[in-house]
């Protein structure tokens, strides 16, 4: 079902330059500290928002294939990087809607493919320079929960890709960014129905250009000076050693509820009920639209039944004398 | 002065009863209505039977020149009111429901007796020399019928009536002249004319009568009849009577003119007391007494009781009978003339026999193979002897009759009786239906081969064999089958087959309950629309479902269109692809060009094949009735098929639908058949669902053309509960409607309880709403209607009722 491989040392992290690696084993150890030696990251999103470039990014290796112009990903992807006993997991996904419809064939399909594994975090990939939010944004984001139970947005980090932009003119960069998270955040929470005390979506900005402006550590850097990666991987970090409890995908989860099972035990009593209430009463009503037929007999049936039936109804023959 | 009441001055229009009057049936072609026309002209009859009666008088007609005319005048004049259907042959089945009425235009039968006397003699005449003698007069002087030379054949060129009182001619368009049987251009002998004379003398309207010839020019004559109408005294009211028992009143065989005083006297008073004896024993009759008392309002008017008042009260009072349909009954003798109350003898039609006779293929009378009790169970009670015969009656005899499929030519045809003159004997012709048929036919389909271009391997001879043994044992049970290839050569690829037998009054022939019962196996294939996409999703791959299975059920009627269906069906659902190929999924095209295969299962057991058995029941309790051809009342149809358990998987499950529809009429309208349809609100509303084990090929599906209009079968879902909402709005145009009609039908959020989410996979919006016009031509409707869900209209031509 999956592409996916035996899981390889993470050589990736190396090539991270090093206040990054640095970020990272921090983060990791904060991970071993919490007893966590396995991660599994499910990335969903539309279709061409840099779900693959974002997987690519985190391992630090080209494990997905990307291209500018295309989708490249047809199928789900899983990439295992072990690292001094942990293993993180990375699971790529193809996009999510096709034409203008969402795909659930494709969702199913995705589902199908994780069947016994247990997702910790939900990267929701979008990019940042969009500009609305729109219906199809609502439809996914219902189509994701649907799939998978609301509870998957419970464990989901909002990655915005292309973040590396210059806001339209009198719009600060930070602004911008806060309206725009805030849209899509809200957006989600509306549809999936979030309650109170629910913490926040965490929102994590990607750029995943190789022309991503950098620091003076080599480390890529956004607009407003903050180093992406390592906050990614600190939501991922702070979500799986949070509360909420990661998604088993199991069987049944995949096949839903059987509809065909629902009520089953209740039906010789359906039964019972329509032969007393329904068929019942029409059989009676009808013999009584039998009976109201009889007497409602055309005139020239009274008159010609007239003399055997009632006799008195004819007028009595007058006799006159003269 | 003492009124007189003297029966030798009745006024006799009509009493002799033929004794050999076999009337001779109209005929009808199949499929034809003819109304029957129970008035026809009453008036006509009366002299031309007294004629007849003289016998022995040749005389022609110009309306009989031909055969057909000829038919239609033994129809007209049968006096008997005859009904027949047709069937076409064969195939019963198809032939029926159309059905046909046929009258010969009955209604005065009394005054049409010695009809077979009367044919013969149209039939001599038709032989007769057509040539006339020059009449030999000296023109311009009437010359007086009796002097005329008895040798010489006269031909007349017009009838004059004159009234001798006011000496002028009366009107062309006076009742007097339908007593003339003379016609212009007719031939005559000088014994004829007499004879036509004694027949106006007798026939009681006049006083005195002569009649003379005028000679003209051309070697013709004009007839001059001279009359003075009778007249009695002022009569203030009218009195009817129902004399059909009673013995018809005979012309006193004395002659007046040679008793004495005193005997007169004695004579008249016995004549007097046996009248007032008669008029006591006399059976009231059905007429309604507002009828005397509008015909006594009008006759205190009158100064004196003429012919014509007398035979206006006999058209009026004839004319309720007939209205009424009571079509033999008939005003037969006017009594108590000259005095304040006059009697109208009438003798209604009552039946004094009922035959039911089959006939051969030549119309002769022989054995049935038919049980009798079916027919008999089928009449109306108003036909059984005791009733006054009624058209109507005979209609619905007719109608059930022929209802029952098992002849193909059926009369109900009244005939006076020979024994009592006043009765009615009601005769049924049927002409059964060949028991065993069987047909086979075949035809060559040209199917394109793997060039393109048809090929010899690719003609395919194909073709059906049917056969049907109906009315086994007599009892009406039949035996059909049916078996249907396209390709005879490889028949295993495609086969037809239905076989059926049907078992009616399963509860005893004698049982006014009844009970049919039909036990079939069959084969379908049809279409899923299931598997169908939604808009912009075309590219759906079909998939086929197969049935084939064994059916018993009972069949029970209430009213004519009530009914009470339950019986067990076991069946085999197989689900095929394009190819034939068994499939197991619903499948679908993605965007990408891939053939995907995973859609949502087309069985419940998966395999692409289902056993299944379950019960099923079907009411329908339908009130509605026909205004001018078009529905008014409401239907309500429950239906519920219930597993049983039996078949693959155990399936367990009660998929019922209800549906009630009322027809609401807005305006009433008068009924006829020249009047349009009344303003009609229709009502629909369809709920249906299913509890428990669901196949994909048993899922409600919306959208079509009797769920919701503007939309494909099945381009709105395939779901386990559905709620479809319907009003139209009827408005008549000319004979035909208009409507207009809004449309909603919803999956009730139920699409995702059906296995693999069909309406999903498909992309179907699981309910919609659409609205439209259109205009109903015949059979045709023809409507445009606006899909609300993509915001587009179509324009479609469709057969038959929505609802």
């Amino acid at each position: 079902m999956m592409a996916s491989s035996q899981p390889r040392e993470w050589t990736g992290l190396q090539q991270f330059p090093v206040a990054t690696q640095n970020a990272l084993h921090a983060l990791l150890e904060k991970l071993r500290k919490e007893d966590v030696n396995s991660l599994t990251v499910l990335v969903l999103g539309k279709g061409g928002v840099g779900k693959s470039s974002t997987v690519n990014s985190l391992v630090g290796e080209r494990v997905a294939a990307v291209s500018a112009f295309q989708s490249e990903t047809i199928r789900t992807v899983m990439c295992s990087r072990v690292r001094a006993g942990f293993t993180l997991n990375i699971i790529d996904t193809p996009g999510l809607v096709e034409g203008l419809f969402v795909n659930d064939h494709a969702l199913d399909t995705i589902r199908r493919s994780l069947l016994n594994k247990t997702i910790d975090v939900m990267i929701y990939v979008d990019r940042l320079d969009g500009y609305r939010v729109d219906n199809l944004d609502r439809q996914v984001v219902r189509a994701i929960a649907r799939s998978f139970g609301p509870q998957i947005w419970k464990i989901a980090v909002l990655g915005l890709t292309h973040a590396q932009l210059s806001p339209p003119d009198g719009i600060s960069y930070s602004d911008f960014v806060e309206r725009r998270s805030n849209a899509l955040i809200e957006m989600i929470q509306k549809e999936v129905v979030f309650k109170k005390g629910d913490p926040q979506i965490p929102i994590a900005l990607i750029e995943n250009s190789g022309r991503c402006s950098t620091n003076s550590g080599g480390e890529k850097v956004l607009p407003d000076g903050s180093v992406w990666l390592p906050k990614l991987v600190e939501h991922i970090v702070d979500i799986a050693t949070g509360s909420a409890e990661p998604i088993v995908i199991d069987k049944k989860l995949i096949d839903g509820p059987n509809p065909n099972k629902r009520g089953r035990v209740f039906v010789p009593l359906i039964f019972l009920f329509q032969y007393l209430f329904i068929m019942k009463p029409m059989v009676y009503l009808m013999k009584r639209d039998m009976e109201s037929e009889v007497r409602r007999r055309p005139s020239w049936e009274v008159l010609a039944g007239q003399k055997e039936e009632s006799p008195s109804a004819v007028e009595p023959v007058q006799t006159e004398e003269y | 002065m003492v009124s007189m009441l003297n029966p030798g001055l009745d006024l006799r229009i009509c009493q002799r009863h033929a004794r050999n009057a076999h009337a001779s049936p109209a005929v009808a072609s199949h499929g034809n209505i003819n109304p029957l026309n129970p008035t026809s002209e009453t008036s006509l009859g009366m002299v031309q039977k007294t004629t007849a009666s003289k016998g022995g008088i040749k005389f022609s007609t110009p309306w009989r020149s031909s055969g057909l005319a000829a038919a239609g005048f033994m129809a007209g004049i049968s006096g008997v009111c005859a009904m027949q259907v047709f069937s076409g042959g064969g195939n019963g089945c198809g032939g029926w429901n159309g059905g046909g009425f046929s009258g010969g235009g009955g209604g005065d039968g009394g005054f049409w007796h010695d009809i077979l006397q009367h044919i013969l003699l149209f039939a001599n005449a038709e032989d007769v020399d057509r040539n006339y003698d020059s009449h030999g007069l000296k023109i311009g002087s009437p010359v007086s019928v009796t002097k005329l030379k008895t040798d010489k054949r006269y031909k007349i060129t017009g009838v004059d009536l004159r009234d001798a009182r006011s000496g002028t001619n009366i009107a062309p368009d006076d009742p007097f002249y339908e007593l003339v049987t003379m016609k212009p251009g007719g031939i005559f002998t000088a014994a004829q004319f007499q004879a036509e004379l004694d027949n106006l003398t007798n026939c009681g309207m006049f006083e005195r009568v002569t009649m003379d010839a005028l000679p003209q020019s051309d070697g013709t004559v004009r007839m001059q009849v001279t009359f003075a109408e009778s007249e009695w005294q002022h009569s203030e009211s009218v009195r009817c009577l129902n004399v059909s028992s009673l013995p018809q009143t005979k012309p006193p065989e004395v002659d007046i003119m040679s008793l004495t005083e005193v005997e007169r006297e004695t004579f008249m008073k016995q004549q007097e007391s046996d009248y007032k004896e008669r008029v006591e024993s006399a059976k009231p009759v059905i007429l309604p007494s507002e009828v005397e008392r509008e015909i006594s309002a009008w006759l205190k008017q009158e100064a004196r009781v003429t012919a014509r008042v007398l035979q206006r009260i006999r058209d009026q009072i004839q004319k309720w009978y007939h209205d009424q349909g009571f079509a033999c009954a008939q005003v037969v003798n006017f009594g108590n003339l000259n005095s304040n109350e006059i009697v109208c003898e009438i003798v209604e039609g009552e039946i004094t026999k009922l035959v039911v006779q089959f006939q051969d293929k030549m119309g002769l009378p022989c054995e049935g193979n038919t049980d009798m009790r079916i027919v008999e169970r089928e009449l109306p009670k108003q036909l059984q002897p005791g009733y006054i015969f009624n058209i109507e009656a005979g209609k619905k005899a007719l109608r059930t009759i022929n209802g029952l499929g098992l002849f193909s030519n059926i009369e109900v045809n009244p005939r006076p009786d020979e024994k009592d003159e006043s009765g009615i004997v009601v005769e049924i012709k049927l002409k059964e239906l060949d028991q065993k048929t069987a047909e086979v036919s075949t035809e060559w389909s040209i199917t394109p081969g793997s060039s393109g271009w048809p090929s010899l391997s690719s003609i395919q001879p194909g073709g059906s064999v049917t056969f049907e043994h109906r009315n086994i044992h007599g009892l009406n049970r039949s035996l059909f089958g049916n078996v249907t290839s396209s390709n005879l050569l490889n028949p295993q690829d495609d086969v037809g087959f239905k076989m059926e037998y049907v078992h009616p009054y399963l509860d005893g022939v004698d049982n006014p309950r009844n009970r049919v019962l039909k036990g079939s196996c069959f084969n379908s294939r049809k279409l899923s629309p299931v598997f169908t996409g939604g808009p912009g999703f075309d590219e759906v791959p079909t998939v086929w479902v197969d049935r084939a299975g064994l059916k018993a059920n009972i069949t029970e009627n209430f009213t004519r269109q009530s009914k009470f269906t339950y019986g067990l069906v076991f069946e085999e659902v197989t689900t095929r692809d394009e190819t034939s190929a068994i499939c197991t999924n619903g499948c679908r095209t993605l965007p990408s060009g891939a053939f995907s295969m995973d859609g949502p299962p087309t069985t419940l057991s998966g395999t692409g094949m289902d056993r299944v058995g379950f019960f099923q029941a079907n009411i329908t309790r339908d009130t509605t009735s026909f205004k001018n051809g078009t529905p008014v009342g409401a239907r309500y149809i429950f239906q519920v098929d219930q597993g049983l358990c039996v078949g693959s998987k155990h399936p367990l499950f009660n998929r019922h639908q209800f549906t009630a529809t009322h027809f609401v009429q807005l305006k009433k309208v008068e009924e006829g058949a020249k009047i349009g349809p009344p303003s009609v609100l229709v009502l629909h509303g369809r709920y249906g669902g299913c509890i428990g084990d669901l196949a994909a090929y048993d899922a409600f599906t919306l959208g079509g053309p009797y769920s919701v209009r503007g939309y494909n079968m099945g381009e709105l879902g395939a779901c386990r509960r559905i709620l479809e909402l319907a009003g139209e709005l009827r408005l008549p145009i000319l004979k035909t409607h208009t409507y207009g009609f809004v449309e909603y039908g919803t999956d009730l959020g139920s699409s995702k309880d059906v296995r693999g989410n069909p309406t999903e996979y498909f992309r179907r919006a699981g309910g919609g709403m659409s609205y439209g016009v259109g205009v109903k031509l015949g059979l045709i409707r023809a409507e445009y209607a606006q899909d609300c869900n993509t915001g587009s209209g179509a324009l479609f031509v469709r057969f038959g009722e929505r609802f």
